[in-house]
């Protein structure tokens, strides 16, 4: 900086002197745009959605579909495949999960979510056990990665699906039938018996009015007299059916163990990394036979984890720390609950946890000690900043 | 007595160094931040195999161990050098006028004028004379803005005091006749975000002669690792830091700041407030209006919101050299015009301007082995996107960046067929991550009536501060300076205070 006095003998200091004068009578009043950001931002991402169950439909023995409805604004828009973290509170614990949307983008009027039984399962047999229409839940805005990206997807698309893995693919189908886009879809859908089968009759209506949808249905253990496709989604049965492989993109989405064989079988078959798709699958449901759990550590292990300013908790190793976490009261911010978005990274300050492959950390948070709870397990005491 | 000396509201580069450099010195500070990880702009986020860089292209000011910029000594006194590896970029940049040119410049005063003379012979002299005038007018800035020369005057430093304020374009019309030519060195406007007829010689003649100086730079891990080494450092110091907590006001009282009150309601007493949430939204979303002087607002109004970006952030199954990407700094232009492609980015149509920054050229460990990944850029205003109903503005944000891979692939063709992961973000994903109105990067528009000769950087408000890109010039150097002069001054005015007091 030159002192003020001499900033007159800048060359052409005091037209521009003059121009902020003109400027100062009719400039942007500023104060206008207030709350301005916040609301555009809320059109397209809302940090919370209040959503009321206007509608349960019974899809199976162990499925229902909830039809949500904001309470409160117009909902969001989103991409088909995306999901919301469920926000709920279960025997005074509150805690969320992830739930695919399965009803098209189209239309935001409202979001189904499909859910399906686990067995032991604390919110999803809350969720078909308890809820009534009416009641009222908190979510997140849609998000997630598992969606069609006209950039490099192309037209040619396989969904390989098993058992409420089907959900975001619903999404995607009824999108595609429904608006009439030109994508064509194969769909493997495996499942262990007719009665599992999600949405059976709607699908086989929209593939035989459209003539880009194609539905094959595969179950693991059928009935007697069964004579459709049986087994599971292997290599032959993906070759036999898709035809040819090399235009295709391939999208999977199911339960944990579906991964490993439907993804050696895509090897099997030569298919390149960029030509797959994965949605994200939560915590397996067997933590210990993921490769790299420590042998001297047993799933019932517990352990302390300390906490600034806060009482310590016990955490039992074979369960992701969020949940105990929750179990103790203590809320972390929470999407995808699969080590994807990074929304629960929390900072390790001392101790060792588990954290399976496939959880996204961010090279300087592995440097820096900051894990994802969602996806990580106690193996010692541990401390961590909430 | 105050729950903390300073509270600092953000954590981008500003808001990090201010709170660093202050809590090394001993105060106590409390750093917000709205999102859940340090950085800002200065960050960057995983799909698939994949990390990727949100912003940094290429790091100007930190010169090399031997002729050291100003931002190494800056990192240094902030006790973070050591603890980062940087890696040297040599080329300035490459740009391609697909059709009509293609041009690598070094950063090297030398070989780049040999590089522009050989695709421009009939200008040869011209370029000589320009880049001497680039070299004098820049001495004689250091002399005057930085070793501060009480004797400085229009006699001892003419041209200081001749160009400072002139536009950009009017140089490159004093020297040169071939609108390509002028295209060719004037291609850096875009790391400030005004067309070279409405940017300051003196903004980018400082641009140009620091990138050769001092050369290009990029970091190992990217700017995640700069921001996460800035926020591990200051915890060390003893810091206080809460994520996820945005800063919903700052409170005044006859003047002064008294504290601060978070989203979730938690009020905070402080005398002290550095703000990195940028100018516009802590004088119009932090402050109740009654605490702001009228001739603050009538200042402001005299300013226009920055640009924005769309990005375009691809993973690729191959390494650069298999797709025929040798450099990291790509610059492609469809248009000489500069000025028409500035028009262009207040659109939704074809941007003619593209920046392509592939790290791994540079830094093979970027992306993991046998991947690599490219960051493709271009300057965009908020004000289009706006207007895009939500429940379009998906198809809108793909048809707008489709467009942005068509031309890169016009120059690199073997892309198309290595992409692994691509994701968009467009100026309403800047609005949300930042929070800054127009999803500003650079904060406001930097005309000549921006700069430091007519803007009063020192806020009316006591015991505020404003650190980052919005009260100087956009960029990571500016705004990592930024937050550490802010600390002096905070120091100096607390050792003032602390002796009136006793
Ligand atoms: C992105 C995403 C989208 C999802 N979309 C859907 C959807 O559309 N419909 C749907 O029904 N579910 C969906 N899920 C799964 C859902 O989030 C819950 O994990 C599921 O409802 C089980 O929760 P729970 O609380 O009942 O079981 P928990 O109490 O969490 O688990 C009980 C036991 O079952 C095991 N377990 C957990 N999940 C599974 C599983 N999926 N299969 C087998 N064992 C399991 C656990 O390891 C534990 O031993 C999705 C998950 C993710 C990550
Ligand atoms: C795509 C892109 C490319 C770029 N390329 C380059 C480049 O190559 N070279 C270069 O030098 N510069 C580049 N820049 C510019 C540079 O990144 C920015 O100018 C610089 O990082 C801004 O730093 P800042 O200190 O102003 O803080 P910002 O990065 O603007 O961060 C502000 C922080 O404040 C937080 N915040 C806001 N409101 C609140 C609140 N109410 N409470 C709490 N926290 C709040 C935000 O969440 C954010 O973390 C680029 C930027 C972008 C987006
Ligand atoms: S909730 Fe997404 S990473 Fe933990």
């Amino acid at each position: 900086m030159i002192s003020r006095n001499l900033h007159n003998d800048l060359e052409g200091y005091a037209e521009i002197k003059e121009e902020i004068a003109v400027l100062k009578k009719y400039g942007t009043d500023f104060t206008l745009q207030k709350g301005e950001v916040a609301r555009i931002i809320n059109l397209h991402h809302p940090k919370k959605l209040s959503l009321r169950i206007s509608q349960i439909i019974h899809e199976t023995e162990s499925t229902k579909t909830f039809r949500l409805v904001s309470s409160t604004r117009p909902l969001p828009p989103f991409q088909a495949g995306q999901y919301i973290n469920l926000f709920v509170e279960v025997d005074g614990v509150r805690t969320s999960r992830p739930y695919s949307i399965s009803s098209p983008p189209s239309q935001t009027a409202y979001y189904d979510i499909t859910v399906r039984r686990v067995a032991e399962g604390f919110v999803s047999t809350y969720l078909l056990d308890e809820v009534k229409v009416g009641d009222i839940f908190q979510s997140t805005s849609p998000s997630g990665q598992f969606y069609h990206n006209p950039l490099f997807h192309g037209e040619n698309l396989v969904f390989l699906a098993g058992g409420s893995g089907i959900t975001p693919f619903m999404s995607m189908i009824r999108e595609i039938t429904d608006r009439g886009l030109n994508r064509q879809v194969q769909l493997i859908y495996g499942n262990r018996i007719n009665d599992d089968i999600i949405f059976n009759k709607e699908m086989e209506e929209r593939s035989a009015c459209c003539d880009n949808v194609t539905v094959h249905s595969v179950l693991s253990e059928p009935a007697d007299g069964y004579n459709g496709l049986s087994g599971f989604i292997t290599a032959e049965l993906i070759k036999e059916r898709v035809g040819n492989l090399d235009d295709k993109m391939f999208y999977v989405c199911g339960p944990a163990a579906m991964y490993t064989f439907v993804l050696g079988e895509l090897k099997k078959l030569g298919i390149p990394k960029r030509k797959i798709r994965m949605e994200v699958f939560g915590p397996p449901p067997d933590i210990k036979s993921q490769p790299g759990w420590p042998e001297d550590v047993s799933i019932n292990d517990r352990f302390d984890v300390k906490m600034k300013g806060k009482t310590t908790i016990k955490a039992k190793a074979g369960e992701p720390l969020m949940n105990s976490l929750e179990r103790a009261g203590i809320v972390v911010t929470a999407s995808c609950r699969s080590g994807e978005c990074s929304l629960c990274r929390t900072k390790l300050v001392s101790g060792k946890v588990f954290q399976p492959r496939g959880v996204k950390l961010r090279k300087s948070d592995r440097a820096f000690g900051y894990i994802h709870p969602c996806m990580a397990y106690p193996l010692e005491n541990l401390e961590i900043i909430i | 007595m105050s729950d903390y000396d300073v509270v600092v509201i953000g954590a981008g580069n500003g808001g990090l160094t201010s709170a660093l450099s202050l809590a090394k010195n001993g105060l106590s500070v409390l750093m917000l931040e709205r999102h859940n990880i340090p950085g800002g702009c200065a960050t960057s986020f995983i799909r698939g195999r994949f990390e990727f860089e949100v912003a940094l292209h290429q790091l100007s000011g930190l010169g090399t161990e031997e002729f050291p910029g100003p931002l190494r000594n800056t990192l240094g006194e902030l006790g973070v050098m050591d603890k980062l590896e940087f890696v040297r970029m040599d080329n300035l940049y490459r740009l391609t006028m697909p059709g009509s040119l293609d041009i690598c410049l070094k950063a090297d005063r030398a070989e780049a004028i040999a590089a522009l003379k050989e695709q421009f012979p009939e200008e040869s002299s011209n370029i000589d004379r320009f880049f001497d005038l680039l070299y004098e007018y820049c001495t004689q800035w250091i002399h005057v803005t930085m070793l501060r020369d009480p004797k400085a005057s229009k006699d001892k430093y003419p041209l200081y005091f001749k160009y400072a304020l002139k536009s950009t374009q009017e140089v490159f019309d004093e020297f040169f006749q071939n609108p390509q030519l002028k295209t060719v060195i004037g291609v850096y406007w875009s790391y400030q975000g005004l067309p070279p007829s409405k940017v300051t010689f003196g903004d980018f003649a400082i641009i140009l002669w620091a990138y050769i100086e001092f050369k290009p730079w990029h970091l190992k891990g990217g700017s995640q690792a700069l921001s996460s080494t800035l926020l591990n450092t200051y915890l060390e110091a003893g810091g206080d830091v809460r994520f996820n907590c945005g800063a919903k006001k700052i409170m005044v009282s006859n003047g002064r700041v008294t504290g601060v009150i978070t989203e979730e309601g938690d009020e905070i007493s402080t005398d002290r407030v550095v703000s990195n949430a940028g100018t516009a939204t802590t004088y119009v979303e932090l402050i109740e209006p009654e605490h702001i002087p009228n001739q603050l607002l009538r200042e402001l109004g005299t300013m226009t919101l920055g640009t924005s970006f769309v990005s375009i952030f691809m993973g690729f199954d191959q390494e650069p050299h298999q797709m025929g990407i040798d450099q990291t700094t790509n610059f492609i232009t469809t248009s000489p015009d500069a000025d028409h492609v500035w028009d262009r980015s207040k659109t939704l149509s074809t941007p003619e301007w593209l920046l392509f920054s592939c790290y791994d050229v540079d830094d093979p460990d970027f992306s993991p082995k046998g991947a690599s990944q490219g960051s493709l850029v271009t300057i965009s205003y908020a004000k289009p996107w706006l207007s895009v109903p939500p429940h379009q503005y998906h198809e809108i944000k793909y048809a707008y960046a489709q467009k942005m891979v068509d031309t890169l692939a016009g120059v690199f063709p073997a892309i198309k067929d290595h992409i692994e992961e691509i994701e968009v973000g467009t100026p309403l994903t800047h609005m949300r991550y930042l929070g800054h109105p127009g999803g500003s990067a650079y904060g406001f528009d930097r005309y000549a009536k921006d700069t430091e000769f007519f803007i009063e950087s020192r806020s009316p408000i006591k015991g505020l501060y404003i650190a980052g890109a919005w009260p100087g010039m956009g960029g990571f150097q500016p705004s990592i300076q930024s937050g550490v002069t802010i600390a002096k001054s905070i120091q100096k005015s607390m050792e003032t205070q602390g002796g009136e007091r006793s």
